[in-house]
């Protein structure tokens, strides 16, 4: 007993394929793959199908026979555009400022004035912030490649050309002052330093701890969503009054980063960093409720009690 | 596009809702009737004292006053106003004329959406009016605002940073590069949406 396949253009309702025989348990995303056939051009990442032209994508591991369709489906697509993955766009937009930095650091030629090409600052502040910022990103790009489970496996292309501009253009500009030859190291001196760097460092642990327990709750290739716990680890204990401590240590770090380098530009991006991880926060958080009925309610999205 | 009777009906029901136009027409009338009063009082000082000098102070309160409320609207045109000629006298003369001529024109097309079609239509003199004026203002102001610093912070200090308003004025006047063309098309557009309803309510007539 075969279903067939309609599929019309969410816009303008024309009808772009009819797929006969196809077994009731298909999924969405083999039948993404039999459209892909008669239109090459749409890879089955760029494909948005939909029971209802103006409603949600259906998801790829929904079977067919459980939908509401008779034995004749009638699905709306719509292009999602062209899509690049998550891992290259992480690695492309951590590695920028990776390099970056670092060229700032080495002071570079035409950065500053010729007569300090190629050398090196004498704040030795200047040298543990290269380091920090350094480990910072490796730590990112190595989570990229070995921690992260993505749940999705493509985003639109032009968020490569916006993110890259943003990571990029903010690791220039705060660059650029830490290791200009006129930088003023820290008021308070060794103390702040040592402060600066201890919770930066407890920060680092933090985040990443919270990345190796969220990616335990998945196992290997699924998109499977649970609710996040303290485990043995204290690090991930804040999970008892955060949803999203991952971007709790983050905005820990860049505070610390702030603090040790005393910089101003750095005090910006972290508060854009803070603002864009609180509405992530707040979202996560929204559809954990959406979703768990047993959600722990004394949880806040990204800071204890306050936000 | 074909559209209906029952389409044209439905749009027009979809428009902004009364407290909102309540609020649209005062602040546009009232916005008019600042303007006005500021080039009222220009005329009245330039006619009392003879001459330009001097001109700015008689009128910076309301100027400044109805400038805020104008922030609410076209962002560009504020920034203008406080910060190059609150500070570079020399420039004030000349941002007056474009200023407020283009300001009233605009503000008192707001009042009534029957003045449309001029409104949309003006429009294709005044922008360009309106931005090389800007522009021509900006550039008259660059040289002073290299010669005193104005603005601008520079190295070293404890915050490690630095800002040159002289590059950023610089870096604002290329911006106009893109983003007039976009706002000029953007007015097209609107003006056929518009003026395109206009000819259909006629047609169902």
């Amino acid at each position: 007993m075969f279903s067939a396949v309609e599929i019309l253009d969410a816009k303008t309702k024309d009808k772009l394929c009819f797929l006969d025989k196809v077994e009731p348990n298909a999924t969405i995303g083999e039948i993404k793959s039999m459209f892909h056939k008669s239109h090459p051009q749409w890879y089955p990442t760029r494909q948005s199908i939909r029971l209802d032209a103006k409603g949600k994508s259906l998801k790829d591991e929904d079977v067919l026979q459980h939908l509401p369709v008779g034995t004749t489906a009638t699905f709306y697509f719509r292009d999602l555009g062209a899509q690049i993955s998550w891992v290259t766009v992480f690695l492309t937009e951590y590695m920028g400022p990776l390099v970056l930095y670092l060229m700032f650091y080495f002071r570079v030629p035409f950065i500053y004035a010729a007569k300090y090409d190629f050398t090196t600052s004498k704040h030795w502040v200047v040298h543990l912030a290269c380091m920090c910022h350094s480990f910072h990103f490796v730590k990112r790009l190595l989570e990229t490649l070995f921690v992260h489970r993505f749940s999705h496996g493509t985003m639109p292309l032009r968020n490569i050309f916006k993110n890259c501009t943003y990571y990029w253009g903010f690791a220039a500009w705060m660059a650029y002052y830490i290791n200009h030859p006129l930088y003023t190291p820290p008021i308070y001196g060794e103390q702040q330093i040592r402060l600066a760097l201890v919770l930066f460092l407890f920060c680092q642990i933090g985040n990443f701890s919270i990345h190796i327990a969220l990616r335990n709750l998945r196992p290997p290739g699924s998109k499977t969503r649970k609710i996040p716990y303290p485990t043995k680890n204290p690090f991930t204990w804040i999970f008892l009054l955060v949803s999203c401590p991952n971007y709790t240590y983050e905005l820990g770090a860049w505070l610390g980063f702030t603090l040790m380098t005393q910089c101003l530009p750095v005090a910006f991006f972290t508060l854009v960093g803070f603002i864009q991880m609180t509405v992530w926060a707040k979202g996560k958080h929204r559809s954990y409720l959406k979703e768990f009925r047993d959600y722990p309610p004394l949880r806040s999205p990204i800071l204890p009690f306050i936000l | 596009m074909k559209t209906t009777h029952g389409d044209v009906a439905a749009r027009k029901k979809k428009g902004p809702g009364a407290l909102a136009t309540a609020y649209l027409v005062i602040y546009n009338v009232v916005m008019t009737a600042g303007w006005l009063v500021i080039a009222v009082g220009l005329v009245r000082a330039y006619l009392a004292r003879g001459s330009y000098h001097g001109l700015y102070y008689s009128i910076e309160k309301p100027l400044k006053f109805f400038q805020t409320g104008a922030l609410l609207e076209v962002l560009s045109r504020v920034f203008l106003t406080w910060a190059v000629t609150h500070s570079v006298r020399e420039v004030r003369r000349r941002l007056l004329f474009y200023f407020h001529f283009e300001i009233i024109i605009g503000y008192s097309f707001n009042t009534s959406s029957w003045l449309n079609p001029l409104r949309y239509t003006f429009f294709f003199a005044l922008y360009p009016m309106g931005v090389s004026g800007e522009l021509l203002t900006i550039y008259a102001a660059l040289p002073h605002v290299q010669k005193t610093g104005l603005y601008s912070v520079t190295l070293p200090n404890k915050y490690n940073f630095s800002f040159d308003y002289h590059g950023f004025l610089i870096l604002a006047m290329v911006s106009y590069i893109p983003l007039f063309p976009q706002l000029y098309f953007h007015m097209i557009r609107q003006r056929k949406k518009v003026l395109g309803h206009v000819e259909d309510y006629s047609k169902v007539e």
